[in-house]
């Protein structure tokens, strides 16, 4: 069968199983949240700072929610051997890995769509000015965090620490990407475009086509004892 | 030679020197935490094998079930 | 033989630095501008070349155990990226001291001090990984992934300065601005730093990768010990 065809039944099993339990995006939903709503005590909410800082407080949501997220799956695979079972199936471990990505892809986009709207109806920051630049800059830098999310979520799945190592190995390397969502959101909430955005643009799009490709490649390596 | 800012140039150099002692002195730490361990692993295999020599010597007829 | 190897190393290495700071103290001229911290690059230059030429072998290693098993490249990965890792706390630490006088701050987020900062927290995360792993193989495929991950923002380091208008400094090494940009005796001194750094950084590699050879050896003893 098709490696991404097999990718994308690995992605709709987790996400039937997901959306039966919804139990990683009840929890990174709310979790995003909270964090928005902890912000609006660090500054003063209702100052139009807010949008110059938007992007930066958006992103962290995003990506504290993703661990909550990509944490969960493999781990979820864990109980009854079932990781075990699906390496022995003939998907492959890239198939594997990318299916992976693609649920936390979605979940993590569902997780920004409610974010945002709580976002702009608590601090009167309107998003939807550039919905497609928008669309396209979430898009790509959520790819960027689910491949990654997927990847270290798979080295880590058999340590016993796998919750405290996870953070520390995957912020780091998230880092460029961050950067690069939280200059273009920030640009977008600001409803201006400077010089500099398509720097950050080509940034997320080669972080994704290099950390894809270096974790499709290292998936066997990364997945198999 | 400029003297400007002297101090803080000797602290520079100061402190490329610290980091690099203090990175050796944990290797010179841990060589000798591991030449005891390997020290402690070998008397306990030579005890070890000390141990099954005399058991079976001390055996009726070199035979019979190993016991411990 | 091998020990032979390290002192070999280590002296010729002390003695070129010796020589060296005898060079930079006495012989080159004053920079203009800056006064006499100035010559904490040649301590900053060298220590972040030594640095990711580390972290690049270990990148070759990591891969070369992944396509062999054979758990030395493993060893000299890690060993090579440990030591790495201090050449680069080296190189973080002269320069925050430099900027304290030529910016008047310890520190700024421009993209080459923060994407050096995180290669720090990445080559730091690779030594956490490998202590909270027990198993050999294990351990080894982990971390040789991760090297590999972590490696590309190496590059990112590397070329921020050409990419990015940085409040660091833009590249001043002729092999990157085809020259001009730096006096030629002080680029030689760079050099010259740079080769003792190597041989001293070589030397501190072997003793580490002895005491993995050592590691190895206990875990097998103990094993036998126990089985």
């Amino acid at each position: 069968m098709n490696p991404l065809l097999q990718a994308l039944w690995v992605a709709r099993k987790d996400l039937a199983i997901e959306f039966r339990t919804k139990e990683s995006l009840n929890a990174a939903g709310a979790f995003a949240v909270v964090i928005l709503l902890l912000f609006s005590f660090v500054f003063d909410p209702a100052s139009p700072e807010v949008a110059t800082i938007g992007g930066g407080l958006l992103w962290l949501c995003f990506a504290f929610g993703g661990a909550l997220i990509f944490n969960r799956g493999f781990a979820r695979e864990l109980p009854n051997e079932c990781l075990d079972a699906l390496l022995a199936s003939p998907v492959s471990a890239s198939s594997l890995l990318a299916g992976k990505a693609i649920t936390s892809f979605v979940l993590l986009l569902i997780v920004e769509a409610v974010s945002l709207f709580v976002f702009g109806f608590f601090y009167d920051v309107r998003w939807w000015l550039h919905p497609l630049k928008l669309f396209a800059v979430c898009a790509l830098a959520t790819w960027g965090i689910a491949i990654l999310g997927a990847a270290f979520g798979a080295m880590t799945v058999n340590l016993k620490l796998r919750e405290l190592m996870l953070p520390v190995l995957i912020y780091p390397l998230l880092l460029p990407l961050l950067m690069a969502a939280i200059e273009l959101t920030n640009n977008l909430l600001m409803n201006q475009v400077t010089s500099d955005s398509l720097l950050w643009g080509r940034v997320l799009l080669v972080f994704d086509i290099v950390y894809t490709s270096l974790a499709v490649a290292l998936a066997e390596t990364i997945l198999v004892n | 030679m400029d003297t400007r800012n002297f101090l803080f140039m000797f602290y520079g150099f100061l402190a490329a020197w610290v980091i690099v002692m203090i990175y050796i002195i944990t290797l010179a730490r841990r060589n000798s935490r591991l030449k005891r361990e390997l020290d402690d692993v070998k008397r306990l295999l030579d005890v070890k094998e000390t141990r099954a020599e005399d058991r079976t010597a001390s055996l009726p007829h070199g035979r019979g079930s190993v016991q411990g | 033989m091998r020990e032979k190897l390290v002192y070999i190393l280590a002296i010729v290495g002390a003695v070129l630095l010796a020589w060296n700071l005898y060079g930079i103290f006495t012989v080159l001229p004053d920079e203009a501008a800056q006064g006499a911290i100035y010559r904490i690059i040649f301590i900053h230059v060298p220590a972040a070349i030594t640095a990711f030429t580390g972290f690049f072998i270990a990148l070759v290693l990591s891969a070369m155990y992944l396509k062999t098993g054979d758990l030395r490249y493993d060893s000299a990965a890690a060993s090579v990226t440990e030591v790495s890792f201090v050449f680069a706390c080296v190189n973080v630490a002269t320069g925050s001291i430099w900027a304290r006088i030529i910016w008047g701050i310890w520190w700024t987020w421009d993209p080459r001090l923060t994407s050096m900062f995180v290669c720090l927290l990445i080559y730091f995360g690779y030594l956490m990984l490998r202590k909270a792993i027990d198993e050999p193989t294990q351990r080894g495929r982990l971390s040789a992934a991760l090297s590999i991950f972590g490696f590309v923002d190496v590059i990112i380091v590397w070329k921020s300065i050409q990419w990015w208008r940085t409040q660091h400094p833009s590249p001043v090494l002729s092999i990157r601005t085809g020259g001009g940009n730096i006096d030629p005796a002080m680029e030689h001194m760079i050099y010259r730093d740079l080769l003792a750094f190597l041989l001293i950084a070589a030397a501190i590699v072997l003793v580490r990768m002895r005491q993995e050879m050592i590691e190895r050896e206990i875990d097998s003893l103990r094993r036998l010990a126990h089985a």
